[in-house]
């Protein structure tokens, strides 16, 4: 029979651009198509059918010219082809489950392809008939749960999941596809789950079941109860939530890697490019070449597994990548009971225990750091729409991150330090940061120069005030964390305040163009609340007291900055608008910072008249802070320390949304023909038949 | 059984043992032994006496290894004064001649003594054990001082003439098996249970006891003594006044395998505790000693281990570790590898007290053993890989899942049940438990990381390595294993793997990890705590409910009512806020607030801000108390050191303890179960720490000593864990830092360091600082010089909180000492930092330190022996450096100065002092070490 076939593949290679010949398998397609009953001639139609390569193209043109009157006539011997394809998945012999598989790839698609208007409800019908749908799914997702678990071949387990992924994204918006339904009610949520805590499975697989159950989860999520949200939510083995990080962990190195290296080979041509470069604060020509594909898909799945799940968390600082966990098992060989000690000094045997990989040069990491280092690649640039939505990811989960308090927990820890080598993006004012110089320090450190970094660096006409908005939420949800347990961050706060200074002078000179599209005092409310933090609370976490000296110094120094946006903002509020409540509010948040200011600068003036120095050093400008303190009396601020926690509902629910759609669209475009075909999958299992 | 094909060689090794009977007994002229089957005789006669013998032993018959053993011959005199017997170490005081009359004079009185156990025997049991035993109580109130003071060797010998009584008494009560009560351990022994120790025995002990002379202890009958005629010795043996300590050195020194053999049973009536600390010297004498002490202990042995999982696995890794200095041909057949093999094939599985309920558990070992080296391989590994590829790993995963039997039942489904509850798929893996096993797969898991860390470059990898393969082995935790340095029964919970610290070594990887435990009843039998996850850390419930708040999550979240939650949308987030409400790290918000406060239950009001908030009117604060408050803050821990990264472990050793382990407790998810506690050890992979080990009970024994004289010297011997001959654990010395990295963190002499850490020279802090300072300076450098002590650079002096410094790193001792470069001349380290410390040259706190010198030395003096004892013994077939050279344990005992009026010895004291004050080898030493390991 296997000759039979691959004759069969030969003569459509060939003859698939020129020759009318048909293969077998085509004119089995047509009889399907035809009105009759295939089997009725041919008991072993179906028998036979599976044996032949699947011609995807063919079926799947086939369906989608299928005229609205044709449906209901070949309604049947579809419903039969589905039945059969169902049955096949069942049989022992793995090139009828191979081709099943790929029929019902084609069928989902060509159904849907040609349905594009149609309701849910024709194309099950069509697929499967309305009365038989239920069993005819439960049927299938039972089969595909057993070879995903079963001890079936790799290969065949991936197109297990290509199928689903295809099943998955055969519409555009994922909750229109009405036969997920089924998959709700028959998950397979414990297939993937197996996938993942395997440490072989997870590596061929891995990828795919992540994208799967991330898909899966945005399944009508926001109208009904979504079983994999549930169920993802509660899952607390951690060799299985650890794949899962490695998955998405493997996927972001990747990116980086190849960010990285494409970085490098545009350095000559970047360089070059760089003094030509008059008037523009950014280097767009390279953007171009760097931009590598962002990986929204994985992103997505790290955002679910961190938001549904407390467990995750742990992963995030847990996972090592190098070293993978579950592989050490096959290779261990620890020393047999029977071998006496004395033949080999006892140190030895014990030493015989191969964990893990061992390389000098490879640096610890942990799934965090991998997405720091992403999302500081994808947030230099956000004009890219896609890139756009990666940076606004990366940022909710760095929210969920920042709310969680285990992950500041281990942020903050003071025994869990790295180095953390972001990227910058190119800078003309500014030189290309040496990674070599990176200290080691808490990971928080890192989280806050990310931060800063994005303050920097997209101070843009096109202002992508909701990326900032987070910015500012994520640095004030670390800094409540710090005031709640008192941990004295040893972190150059200094920058930070320059660049939220920088920021507020940028919402200034540019007022008229961003309020036509921005609140901008909401986020000029936020950043004066930061420093209102540092003001009334920096006792609480600020590393030395000198810190707090500097504060005031960058203040007063800066007080230009404060002084106009209060003018601005007293301004707006007291003109009737749609701004004068925001901008009162500002006003009010200025009341400490603008007391700093008339207290010190009259100070600081007289000062240097006293001493006859036109120009203070910032030393002596410190120590007339530090002497005139006490005169000073501070407003308390109510709810400095409190914060709206995150919630997707409803505020994120249409970034999702779109989201999962563009996702959709592009896994439906992975998830190729070509990968579903592969001749590995036939010269697998033509030498097991 | 695992010996069968090594047994032929057991037997030709034995035989030739006996032929070649230990020249000590031969030597001390045969002449003087009447009878014909002492252990000198031919060995051709040893076989015909068991067999003769047979009738005498029937009733005892389960366990001819403690057969009686009633050839007695001078027992060596011990722990007394010396100066009353001058002839030196016992060994070669028994070929002397002057003592070899007596010895045949002892000899025939001997017999008498023999013929009295023969009669008495025949007569049956009308002669219960206990008149003696009152009559000899007695005796020995009245000699106690005697005893104490001198040995007289005639009296000695005496005494030995009754230990054939006391023998032959012994043999009556076992048929009494419930009389006193070391004969609990005997019937232990006798117990059907105990079938593994015989079948094992069957093999070394029958085929030994065949050559083995002993049994013509037969008895011949003479004239039964008079209570007058109650031997010394046996009075000794019997008083108060026979400790542990007493007893090794009898072992040890006597050649009669009728003391020997006494010794070995009356092992059994001694506390565990008491014999556990003279564990290295039992075992270093039964690898390295005559086979009859060895078979004196080995039942002994064999019992402990039986009864103990501990004290298996202590016993392993000892035997492990001093067998190594043998020859490897020799090694493999030695009877301390065996006994290690025997331990290890977990054999001895504990026996519980109703016998047949372990027998069956005994057959169902013996029987998968028999399944060929696949079922063992896999046993032993755990379940086949196949069955638990979800599992991380297999072999690991095992070793939390194996509980013993007891426990199985009532502990292990649940835990199956609770892991699977959120992946299905997963199946529990049980499998036959071996007992041993967690415990070792823990250790070598910690070996391994050891090992591993080595090849890393930087301080900076080797942290974070350890901190990432430690957070790895956290995922097996809870576990059925313990830290062995730690005293009360516990389980492993958590490895808070952050707190863990790479520590100060130029090549090899020393490591303090701190090791999170829950106290429990006996960690054999208790169940296994429940795995808490990571993230649950804040919520003070049980982890039962935990887990069943989970559990009904799961259930109820499908079907739960979506509520458009304020912060979350998932159903069952919000339904079981009780569960996830636990965002009050560090306990600083009460649990209800977290739950009622409606949309942030994260943020939590200062003081301050809740006086806000209660009354509308605005609040104001003055800058300056900001500012104040922030540098008071910060002036409060002004001592903890700058993180390093050449020094990662300077700041985790300066956090004062209970501030660490409310930290960590805080930390960690089990940290509200009230049997929470925290523990650190120290591994060391690469180094032999069988000389920290003799140190370590060097300094315990002096340590009891001064305490017994009530000398206040101050010691800190820290416990030390042998694994193998270049591996182990250290009980870290709590809320300590070396003076090195106290020098380079805080740039301060050593008194200014006190000053700022104590208080002017005038608080009571200060004094009390100081006077500790002095006493612990006193015992160390007594220490130092008794031991000679040597590598004294300031990495290796630590000083705690308190003011005491301890010396640690024994690495060079006796007899060696660093590159033979010919540093340290000086008796002990005394810097002139140190005598600043201690007020200087003439300041009453160093009249004080000299003469707490003189008062230690001479309390020191007066038990010599018991110090001598230890190091004596582990010279024993050892290689260890300290022993290099054939004077080590004389030079040691003249340090002891016994010839020296306390006069002489207060000059002596003096001349130390004086000569390190002096010396300035040990400030050439301190740059020599400076330049070369840059330690300051």
């Amino acid at each position: 029979m296997s000759q039979v076939e691959k004759k069969a593949g030969l003569l459509r290679r060939t003859s698939s651009s020129k020759k009318p010949l048909k293969e077998k398998v085509v004119l089995m397609y047509d009889e399907i198509f035809a009105k009759e009953d295939p089997a009725k001639n041919n008991p072993r139609f179906w028998d036979e059918l599976f044996l032949m390569k699947v011609n995807l193209e063919y079926l799947e043109s086939k369906l989608e010219s299928v005229d609205g009157e044709d449906v209901q006539r070949i309604q049947d011997n579809i419903n039969s082809l589905f039945h059969h394809c169902v049955q096949a998945l069942g049989e022992e012999h793995q090139i009828k489950v191979v081709n099943a598989l790929q029929t019902l790839c084609a069928l989902f698609r060509g159904v849907h392809q040609k349905n594009k208007s149609a309701s849910g409800f024709d194309i099950i019908n069509m697929l499967m008939g309305f009365d038989k749908a239920e069993q005819r799914m439960k049927d299938l997702m039972e089969r595909l749960d057993s070879l995903l678990c079963g001890d079936s071949s790799e290969s065949l387990k991936s197109l297990c999941l290509k199928l689903l992924l295809c099943l998955v994204t055969v519409t555009d918006n994922i909750s229109q596809n009405t036969i997920l339904e089924y998959v709700m009610i028959n998950s397979i949520f414990e297939a993937i789950l197996q996938i993942l805590s395997d440490a072989s499975s997870r590596g061929q697989h891995g990828y795919d079941a992540v994208v799967l159950l991330a898909l899966l989860v945005n399944y009508r999520k926001y109208e009904s109860v979504n079983p994999y949200i549930v169920k993802l939510s509660i899952v607390d083995d951690e060799p299985t939530l650890d794949g899962m990080g490695m998955v998405v962990h493997q996927a972001l190195t990747e990116y980086n890697r190849q960010y990285k290296d494409k970085e490098e080979e545009n350095q000559g041509g970047f360089f070059s490019t760089l003094t030509s470069m008059v008037g523009s604060m950014f280097i767009a020509d390279a953007d171009e070449k760097l931009s590598v594909q962002t990986n929204e898909a994985i992103l997505l799945a790290l955002y679910e597994a961190v938001h549904l799940n407390r467990n995750f968390i742990t992963v995030l600082a847990q996972s090592h990548p190098e070293i993978d966990i579950a592989a050490t098992p096959t290779t261990t060989t620890p020393t047999t009971p029977t071998t006496p000690l004395g033949t080999t000094p006892p140190s030895l045997d014990m030493m015989s225990n191969p964990e893990l990989p061992l390389d000098p040069n490879l640096q610890t990491s942990n799934l965090l750091i991998t997405f720091l280092k992403y999302a500081s690649i994808v947030m230099q640039d956000t004009k890219d729409e896609h890139r756009l939505n990666s940076a606004r990811l990366c940022l909710i989960i760095l929210t969920c991150i920042a709310e969680d308090q285990y992950a500041d927990a281990f942020l903050h820890d003071d025994n869990m330090n790295f180095r953390v080598s972001l990227h910058r993006m190119p800078m003309r004012h500014r030189k290309k940061a040496v990674d070599k110089n990176i200290p080691s320090r808490p990971l928080v450190c890192a989280v806050l120069d990310l931060m800063v970094e994005f303050i920097v660096t997209h101070m843009m006409k096109d202002f992508p005030m909701d990326l900032y908005l987070r910015c500012v939420q994520i640095i004030h949800k670390l800094l409540c964390y710090q005031k709640k347990c008192r941990i004295r961050l040893h972190y150059t706060w200094r920058e930070l305040w320059s660049a939220l200074i920088n920021l507020l002078k940028f919402l200034l000179s540019n007022e008229t163009t961003l309020l036509a599209k921005h609140n901008i005092f909401h986020l000029a409310l936020l950043v004066v609340n930061l420093f209102n933090m540092f003001i009334t609370y920096g006792d609480t976490f600020l590393p030395t007291s000198n810190s707090y000296d500097e504060l005031y110094y960058e203040i007063v120094r800066m007080h230009q900055v404060f002084d106009n946006l209060y003018c601005m903002v007293l301004r707006v509020s007291t003109n009737t608008g749609q701004w004068k409540e925001a901008a009162s509010k500002v006003t009010h948040a200025l009341v400490n910072v603008r007391a700093i200011i008339n207290h010190f600068n009259p100070k600081i003036e007289s000062y240097a008249a006293v001493n006859h120095i036109s120009q203070l050093s910032e030393d002596q400008v410190l120590e007339v802070v530090r002497s005139n303190y006490d005169t000073l009396t501070l407003k308390l601020q109510d709810g400095l320390d409190q914060f709206e926690r995150y919630s997707e509902q409803p505020k994120e629910a249409a970034f999702f949304k779109e989201l999962v759609r563009s996702i959709s669209l592009n896994v439906r475009k992975n998830v190729s023909l070509n990968t579903l075909s592969q001749d590995v999958l036939l010269k697998e299992f033509s030498t097991i038949s | 059984m695992a010996d069968a094909e090594g047994s032929p060689a057991v037997r030709s090794l034995r035989l030739s043992h006996s032929a070649q009977p230990p020249p000590p007994a031969s030597s001390s002229s045969p002449t003087t032994f009447s009878c014909p089957s002492s252990p000198s005789s031919a060995s051709s006669s040893s076989s015909s006496c068991s067999e003769s013998s047979s009738d005498f032993l029937t009733h005892h018959h389960h366990h001819h290894h403690r057969h009686a053993r009633p050839q007695l011959q001078l027992p060596p005199p011990t722990h007394g004064d010396q100066a009353s017997s001058p002839s030196a170490s016992p060994r070669s005081s028994s070929p002397s001649g002057s003592i070899g009359s007596t010895c045949s004079l002892g000899s025939s009185s001997a017999s008498e003594g023999i013929g009295s156990g023969g009669t008495s025997s025949g007569g049956g049991d009308q002669r219960g054990p206990s008149p003696p035993l009152d009559v000899i109580s007695e005796d020995a109130m009245e000699m106690d001082l005697g005893v104490e003071q001198v040995i007289d060797p005639e009296v000695a010998l005496k005494a030995c003439q009754e230990v054939l009584l006391k023998v032959k008494l012994q043999d009556d009560q076992r048929q009494h098996p419930a009389d006193v009560a070391e004969r609990g351990a005997v019937t232990q022994l006798i117990s059907p249970d105990a079938g593994s120790i015989k079948e094992e025995d069957e093999e070394d002990t029958d085929t030994l006891s065949q050559p083995d002379p002993r049994p013509s202890a037969r008895p011949e009958p003479f004239s039964p003594p008079s209570s007058s005629k109650q031997s010394w010795l046996l009075r000794l043996f019997e008083s108060k006044l026979f400790d542990v300590s007493m007893a090794i050195s009898y072992l040890y020194k006597s050649k009669e395998p009728g003391v020997q053999a006494y010794i070995g049973n009356r092992l059994f009536s001694f506390l565990d505790s008491e014999v556990d600390f003279y564990l290295p010297q039992l075992l270093n004498m039964y690898v390295h000693m005559d086979t009859e002490v060895g078979d004196a202990i080995r039942p002994y042995l064999i019992h402990r281990c039986s009864a103990s999982i501990t004290f298996s696995l202590l016993s392993a890794w000892l035997l492990g570790a001093y067998s190594s200095d043998m020859h490897i041909s020799t090694q493999r057949h030695s009877r301390g590898t065996k006994l290690r093999k025997l331990i290890l094939s977990d054999e001895l599985n504990p026996a519980p007290s109703d016998s047949p309920a372990s027998s069956p558990s005994h057959r169902r070992h013996r029987h998968h053993r028999h399944d060929g080296s696949n079922a063992e391989a896999s046993s032993m590994f755990g379940p086949g890989q196949g069955q638990a590829e979800v599992f991380v790993s297999p072999s690991r995963r095992t070793h939390q899942r194996s509980k013993s039997d007891a426990t199985m039942a009532s502990n292990g489904p649940g835990a199956g049940l609770r892991r699977t509850g959120s992946n299905p798929k997963v199946e529990a893996v049980h499998e036959e438990p071996e007992r041993l096993r967690p415990q070792r797969e823990f250790i070598k898991s910690l070996l391994c990381i050891g090992k591993r860390l080595a090849t890393l470059p930087t301080k900076e990898q080797k942290t974070q390595r350890l901190i990432s393969e430690l957070s790895l082995l956290n995922h097996k935790l809870p576990a059925r294993v313990w830290l062995p340095t730690a005293e009360h029964q516990h389980h492993v919970c958590r490895v808070p793997h952050t707190q863990a610290v790479v520590l100060n070594s130029k090549d090899k990887a020393p490591y303090i990890i701190y090791v999170e435990v829950l106290d429990c009843d006996s960690f054999e039998t208790s169940p296994v705590p429940v795995r808490i996850p990571e993230t649950r850390i804040r919520s003070a419930r049980s982890a039962e409910n935990l887990d069943c708040s989970t559990a009904a999550n799961g259930s109820s979240g499908m079907t739960s009512e979506h509520r458009t939650g304020s912060f979350c949308t998932v159903p069952n987030y919000d339904n079981d806020d009780e569960a996830w409400a636990t965002d009050d790290i560090g306990q600083l918000q009460v649990e209800m607030e977290a739950q009622t406060s409606s949309s942030d239950n994260i943020s939590q009001f200062s003081v301050d801000s809740i006086t806000s908030l209660e009354s509308k009117e605005p609040v104001f604060i003055a800058a300056g108390d900001i500012r104040r408050r922030l540098s008071e803050n910060l002036a409060h821990t002004p001592t903890a050191f700058r993180r390093d990264p050449e020094d990662p472990s300077a700041v985790a050793l300066k956090e004062p303890w209970e501030e660490k382990v409310r930290r960590i407790r805080e930390a960690s998810p089990y940290g509200h179960l009230h049997t929470w506690r925290l523990l650190s050890v120290i591994v060391k992979c690469g180094d032999d720490l069988r000389q920290e080990l003799l140190a370590y009970q060097v300094l315990r024994q002096l340590q009891s000593i001064w305490q017994q004289e009530r000398v206040p010297l101050w010691i800190k011997p820290y416990k030390i864990l042998v694994m193998s001959s270049d591996s182990g654990m250290i009980e870290p010395v709590l809320n300590a830092v070396s003076l090195h990295q106290v020098r380079k963190q805080s740039q301060l002499s050593l008194l200014d360091y006190f000053l700022q850490e104590h208080g002017s020279f005038t608080t009571e802090a200060f004094l009390t600082a100081q006077r500790n300072f002095v006493q612990s300076c006193a015992g160390y450098s007594l220490i130092c010089y008794l031991l000679q002590v040597k590598d004294r650079h300031n990495g290796n002096i630590l000083l705690d909180s308190e003011g005491h410094i301890i010396h640690i790193d024994f690495g060079f001792i006796l007899s060696s000492s660093p590159r033979n470069l010919g540093f340290e001349t000086s008796a002990f380290k005394l810097t002139s930092e140190f005598v600043d410390v201690m007020g200087g040259l003439n300041g009453d706190m160093f009249n004080y330190y000299k003469m707490l010198m003189l008062q230690g030395l001479i309390a020191a003096r007066k038990h010599m022996e018991k110090v001598l004892q230890i190091v004596e013994i582990m010279q024993q077939g050892s290689h260890l450096p300290c022993f290099h050279g054939s004077s080590t344990i004389r030079s040691l005992k003249d340090r002891f100065h016994m010839s020296l009026t306390e006069e002489q010895l207060q000059l002596l004291v003096e001349q130390l002092v004086d000569g390190s004050v002096r010396s300035i080898t040990t400030k050439l030493y301190d740059s020599f070490q400076y330049v070369t390991n840059g330690i300051m």
